[in-house]
C-alpha cells in the first residue's frame, strides 16, 4: 500500500481544524452580538469627546421690544493637549494674545486631558489674531457672551449670568430654564492620540436658542426712575435707594430702580450686596406709610369715618409706660388730618380701636409678611408677628409703622391696592415668552390676588390720601396738573449697636399713585440714611414728583386741566 | 474530462497541460477562487485600516495599499509559477531549501544584516523591499516534513528513528525563529509539526508525551520573558490593564463589539484611528469586525473553513504520499494560522505576532501563501485524472 496520510487521520485532524473555527465563530457571536450594545457604549465613550456648548441664550426685551440682555458671538480659546508638539512654545505664542501668563497656560496645556479651555469668551480681536497663528493643537469656538447693551439699566432686575450662561442673579437665574439654550452637546471624534479628527460641523451644529422675555417694564420709565434715583441718592447723601414704579390696574412692575446701581456686563469684581435686588430682598420699617393699612382698615371696618374726631393728646401719649410723641402737637383732628399731618397718636387710636386681630388680618390682607410672589428671585416675606407674640405697645407701634419688617415691593402694592379701588393685583415683571421663532409660549396676565377694601374705603382712601399732598405732609409730592393720592413715611432706623431706635439714621419715604381720579402709576420712593434733612416728605416726595411728572409726560397721560377743559367741552 | 474542461476553460494553465499533453486536469478554481476573494477582502481591509494613519504619516493614504498591490501581484505571478511547476520538485529541492533558511535565519539575527524593528529582528533588507525569512521559513519547513515523512514511511511510529530527527530539524528553526523572537511563527511551526506526524501515523502517546514535554519549556519561555509574562497576564484578565498592556486587545474587542451584526459600514470604522495597533496588519480581522459586523467576520471564517477543507480535499487525492503529505502541510499552516490569528484577535489565544493569510498587510506573509496555493493548485492538477495510476510511480517509493 502507498504510504501516506491515512484517512482516519486526515479527517480527526480536518475535524479538530473545523472545531478550531466553530469556537471563533461562537467567540464572535459572544463579541459582535451578545456584547455588542456594552462594547459598543465602551467603544463610544473612548471616541467621543463631547463639549458641551449653549445655544445663545434668549433675549430680554423692555414691554416695547428694546433690548436689555442679548449675546454676542465671541470667540473662546481651547487646547488639544495631545496633540501639542511642545506645550511650552505654544503657551510662551499664546501668552502674549491671551494676556494670561504663559506659566499658567503650560500648566493647562500639559494636562493629561483631550480638552482645556485656555481663555473663554475674549475679545474678537484676540480670536482673530490667534486664528492668524493657526497654532496645532489650539482650536477657537465661537461661544455666545451676554451682553447688556443699557449697562447698568435694570441690572437688579435682570440679574446676570455666568460664563457658561447659567442665570445666577435676577430674571436670568429666575428664568433660566426658558432663557438657556438648548444645551448643544458636540461630539468631537477624537483617535487613540487625543487628536480630534473630524472637528468640522462644530460651528454648523447651531443648537437652538433660549426663549425671549418680554418685560413689563418700560426701558423709558425705567431711565427716568434710575436717573432721579441716582441724583437724589446723591444730593442727599444716602446709602442706598431704591424706586418701584407699578400699574395699578395690573400690578405689572413698570420700572424697578435700586441704587447704587452696577453694571452687569462687569460682575467679576463685585460683591454680591452690589447687585442684590433690595426693593425685595431688604426689608425695612416703613414708619408712616404703614398708616394707609391701619386708616384702610378702620374705614373699612366702620371704626372711623374720614370725618371722625380725633383727640391728639398734644403731641403726647403714654401707652404701656411709654411715650407716643407727635412731631407736630394736635388737639382735636379729624381723622383725614391724623393721615394727612400723619399722627402717631392717632394712628395708635385707630390701631386700637380695632383692636390686635383686625389690624393683623388687614396688615395680612395688604400682603405683608409674606411675598408678593413677583416672579424675581431672592424675594423675603418680611416681619410681621402674629398677635399673640405682640406686646402691650404692639398695637400702638405697628399702627403707625413700627415693629413691622416690609420690602419696598409689599408697599408699593398694598398702596396700588387703594389705587385700584381695594383689589390686589399680583406684581409681575416678565409679561411675554416666545420661542426662537418668536412664537408665544406664555403670556401673563394680570392677575387678582384678592379684594382687600371695598371700592367706597378705597375711594375714600383716596380722598384722605390726596389730603397728604394738598393739604398734608406730602406737599413736595404735588406733580402739576395732576392729583395725586400718597402718604410720606420716615422711620427711624435701629441702631444696630444700641438695639434702640437711631436718632441720626432714617428712612425716608413716600409712596403714592397718580392720577387719584384714574391711577396709571402707583410708586414708592425710598431713601436709605439720607444726610441732612431725613423727613420722607422733604427728601422721597420731591423725587416722586419729578419721576412722576416725566413719566406721566412720557406715557402722555393727559393733564386734570386739559380733562377738565375736554369734559367742559363736551358739556356745551 | 479533463479536456472537456480545458475546452471551455481558458484558464492558462488549462492550456498549459494541454500543451504538455500530460493527463493533467485543471487547477482548482473553487481553491483559486476562495484565495483571490480573501486577498481582495484584504487589500479593501488594508486601505480601509491604513488609509488615515498612512495619510498622517507618509501623506499618502494609499501607501500600504499600493505595497499590498504590489505584492499581491508578485505572490500572484509566483502562484501561476509554482500551480505550473510539478511539485515533486520541491521534494528534491527541500534539503537545500532548509539550509538556505537556516543560513537566512541566521544572518537576520546578525546586527549588520538584519533589520528590528518594535524590539524584534525578522527582516532582511533586499535592495527595494525587505523579507520576513520566517513566514518563508513556515512552507519550507511544511516541504522538508512532506519529503520527510514521505521517506520515513511507516518508520514515524518509531520514536527515535521516525519523529525524533524531525523534531529536531524542527527544533532547529523553532530555536532560531524564536531568537528573533517570533513566538507566533513558532507556535504555527509547532502546529503544523505535530499535525503533519499525526497524519503520517506517529503513535498519539508519543505526541502527547511530546506535548507533556513541551509545557515545562513554553512556562519558561513564557514566565522567562517579561513581554511574554505581560501578555499571559493580559491574556487572562484583559480589562485589567486596558489602558496599557490589555490596550490591543481590549481595543480589539471594542473594534468586533462596535461592529455588531452588521458593522458601522466600510470605512467608517474608528478604531483604526490609532485604537487599534496593527489594524491593518495582526488585528486586521478585528477591523473586519467593526465595520462589516459579524456577516463580515463569518463570511472570513467560513472562507477559511472552505479553504481548509478544499484543500485537504486536493490533497487526499494526489497520486503521491508526498503530495499528499505537502497539500495538507500547506492547508494546515494556512488554515492553523488563520486558526491561531483569529483566536488571538478574538482573545481566546495570547497575543503573538501572527498575520491573517491572505487578507493581512505584509509582503513576505502574502507572497508566501500564495505560493503555497500555488502549491496546492499544482497538486490539485496532478489528482487521479481517469488514467491509470503509476507513470510516475517511481518517485512514490524511494
Amino acid at each position: 500500500m502507498t504510504a501516506g496520510p491515512s484517512r482516519g487521520r486526515r479527517y480527526v485532524l480536518l475535524l479538530l481544524l473545523l472545531c478550531g473555527f466553530s469556537i471563533i465563530l461562537f467567540r464572535l457571536v459572544t463579541l459582535q452580538v451578545l456584547q455588542a450594545a456594552e462594547l459598543t457604549a465602551r467603544a463610544d465613550r473612548q471616541h467621543q469627546k463631547t463639549v458641551s456648548f449653549e445655544g445663545a441664550r434668549g433675549v430680554v426685551s423692555d414691554r416695547h421690544g428694546k433690548v436689555l440682555a442679548m449675546n454676542v458671538e465671541v470667540p473662546s480659546v481651547f487646547g488639544v493637549p495631545a496633540s501639542l508638539e511642545s506645550p511650552s512654545t505654544a503657551a510662551r505664542t499664546l501668552s502674549p494674545v491671551l494676556n494670561i501668563r504663559s506659566a499658567e497656560l503650560e500648566r493647562k496645556l500639559r494636562q493629561d486631558k483631550n480638552f482645556v479651555w485656555l481663555a473663554r469668551k475674549v475679545e474678537p480681536e484676540q480670536g482673530r489674531r490667534l486664528e492668524q497663528l493657526s497654532l496645532d493643537g489650539i482650536g477657537v469656538v465661537m461661544e455666545g457672551r451676554r451682553f447688556y447693551p443699557k449697562g447698568p439699566l435694570l441690572a437688579h432686575v435682570i440679574g446676570f449670568s455666568g460664563m457658561d450662561g447659567q442665570g445666577l442673579e435676577g430674571l436670568e437665574r429666575r428664568y433660566d430654564s426658558h432663557l438657556h439654550g438648548e444645551k448643544r452637546v458636540t461630539v468631537l471624534q477624537r483617535d487613540a492620540l487625543g487628536r480630534t479628527v473630524f472637528p468640522k460641523g462644530l460651528a454648523e451644529q447651531a443648537a437652538t436658542p433660549g426663549h425671549a422675555l418680554t418685560l413689563t417694564v418700560d426701558e423709558v420709565v425705567q431711565y427716568i426712575a434710575e436717573k432721579e434715583l441716582e441724583e437724589a441718592v446723591a444730593h442727599s447723601r444716602a446709602k442706598s435707594g431704591t424706586i418701584i414704579v407699578m400699574e395699578p390696574r395690573s400690578g405689572a412692575v413698570l420700572a424697578l430702580a435700586v441704587s447704587p446701581r452696577f453694571d452687569p456686563n462687569v460682575v467679576a469684581a463685585l460683591t454680591p450686596d452690589r447687585w442684590r435686588n433690595r426693593a425685595l430682598t431688604d426689608t425695612y420699617e416703613p414708619g408712616s406709610t404703614m398708616k394707609i393699612v391701619v386708616a384702610a382698615a378702620a374705614l373699612e371696618e366702620n371704626v372711623m369715618t374720614p370725618d371722625s374726631m380725633v383727640f391728639g393728646e398734644n403731641g403726647r401719649m403714654v401707652i404701656a409706660n411709654t411715650t407716643i410723641h407727635d412731631h407736630e402737637k394736635q388737639g382735636w383732628m379729624t381723622f383725614s388730618e391724623v393721615i394727612q399731618k400723619s399722627s402717631n397718636i392717632g394712628a395708635a387710636k385707630a390701631g386700637m380701636a380695632l383692636g390686635e386681630q383686625r389690624l393683623y388680618r388687614y396688615l395680612q390682607a395688604f400682603g405683608f409678611g409674606q411675598r408678593t410672589e413677583i416672579d424675581l428671585p431672592g424675594e423675603v416675606n418680611g416681619l410681621l408677628k402674629a398677635p399673640k407674640d405682640w406686646g402691650r405697645r404692639s398695637l400702638a407701634s405697628i399702627s403707625m409703622g413700627q415693629e413691622v419688617g416690609v420690602t419696598p415691593l409689599q408697599m408699593v402694592s398694598a398702596m396700588a391696592t387703594l389705587a385700584n379701588g381695594g383689589v390686589m393685583m399680583k406684581p409681575y415683571i416678565v409679561s411675554e415668552i416666545r420661542d426662537e421663532k418668536g412664537r408665544l409660549l406664555k403670556e401673563v396676565l394680570p392677575q387678582v390676588k384678592r379684594r382687600v377694601v371695598s371700592p367706597d374705603t378705597a375711594r375714600l382712601m383716596t380722598t384722605i390720601l390726596e389730603g397728604v399732598i394738598t393739604n398734608g405732609t406730602g406737599a413736595k409730592g404735588a406733580i402739576p396738573g395732576f392729583r395725586v393720592a400718597g402718604k410720606t413715611g420716615t422711620a427711624q432706623k435701629i441702631d444696630p449697636r444700641t438695639g434702640a431706635y437711631s436718632s441720626t439714621q432714617f428712612i425716608g419715604s413716600f409712596v403714592g399713585y397718580v392720577p387719584a381720579e384714574s391711577p396709571r402709576l402707583a410708586m414708592i420712593v425710598i431713601l436709605d440714611e439720607p444726610q441732612g434733612e431725613a423727613w420722607g416728605g422733604a427728601v422721597a416726595a420731591p423725587v416722586f414728583q419729578r419721576v412722576g411728572e416725566q413719566v406721566l409726560n412720557y406715557l402722555g397721560v393727559s393733564r386734570e386741566d386739559t380733562v377738565k377743559i375736554a369734559l367742559a367741552m363736551k358739556d356745551f | 474530462m479533463a479536456h472537456r474542461s480545458a475546452g471551455t476553460l481558458s484558464l492558462p494553465w488549462s492550456q498549459t497541460s494541454q500543451r504538455t499533453g500530460k493527463q493533467r486536469v485543471v487547477a482548482d478554481h473553487a481553491l483559486l477562487a476562495v484565495t483571490m476573494i480573501l486577498a481582495l477582502v484584504g487589500l479593501v481591509m488594508v486601505f480601509s485600516a491604513s488609509a488615515i494613519v498612512a495619510g498622517n504619516r507618509f501623506q499618502d493614504p494609499g501607501f500600504f495599499l499600493k505595497r499590498q498591490v504590489a505584492w499581491l501581484g508578485v505572490g500572484f505571478l509566483l502562484m501561476q509559477l509554482t500551480s505550473r511547476i510539478d511539485y515533486t520538485l520541491w521534494k528534491k529541492l527541500s534539503i537545500p531549501m532548509l539550509a538556505c533558511m537556516l543560513l537566512l535565519l541566521v544572518m537576520v539575527l546578525v546586527p549588520s544584516l538584519g533589520v528590528a524593528a518594535k524590539g524584534a529582528r525578522r527582516w532582511l533588507p533586499m535592495g527595494l523591499f525587505s523579507v520576513q525569512p520566517a513566514e518563508m521559513v513556515k512552507l519550507v519547513a511544511v516541504i522538508y516534513m512532506a519529503a520527510y515523512l514521505t521517506r520515513k514511511g511507516d518508520k514515524i511510529t518509531l520514536f527515535r528513528e521516525g519523529l525524533l530527527p524531525a523534531l529536531i530539524v524542527m527544533g532547529l528553526l523553532s530555536g532560531l525563529v524564536l531568537l528573533e523572537p517570533d513566538l507566533g511563527t513558532v507556535v504555527v511551526l509547532g502546529l503544523v509539526t505535530v499535525g503533519m506526524c499525526f497524519l503520517a501515523g506517529a503513535r498519539v502517546s508519543h505526541l502527547l508525551a511530546l506535548g507533556l514535554c513541551a509545557i515545562p519549556v513554553v512556562l519558561a519561555l513564557v514566565l522567562g520573558s517579561s513581554y511574554r509574562r505581560q501578555r499571559l497576564m493580559t491574556f487572562l484578565a484583559p480589562w485589567k490593564d486596558a489602558s496599557d498592556a490589555g490596550f490591543q486587545i481590549t481595543q480589539s474587542f471594542l473594534a468586533f463589539g462596535s461592529g455588531g451584526p452588521f458593522g458601522v459600514g466600510l470605512g467608517e470604522g474608528k478604531q483604526k484611528l490609532y485604537f487599534l495597533p496593527e489594524a491593518h496588519t495582526d488585528f486586521v480581522l478585528a477591523l473586519v469586525g467593526e465595520e462589516l459586523g459579524f456577516i463580515g467576520t463569518a463570511i472570513v471564517i467560513l472562507l477559511f473553513v472552505f479553504f481548509v477543507w478544499r484543500g485537504f480535499q486536493i490533497a487526499a487525492r494526489a497520486r503521491v504520499p508526498f503530495g499528499r503529505y505537502l497539500g495538507m502541510g500547506i492547508t494546515l499552516l494556512i488554515g492553523g494560522q488563520a486558526l491561531v490569528n483569529a483566536g488571538v484577535v478574538t482573545g481566546l489565544l495570547p497575543t503573538k505576532g501572527l498575520t491573517l493569510p491572505f487578507v493581512s498587510y505584509g509582503g513576505s506573509s502574502l507572497v508566501v501563501s500564495l505560493i503555497g496555493v500555488g502549491i496546492l493548485l499544482s497538486i490539485s492538477r496532478d489528482r487521479h485524472a481517469g488514467g491509470p495510476r503509476g507513470g510516475r510511480g517511481g518517485l512514490d517509493h524511494e
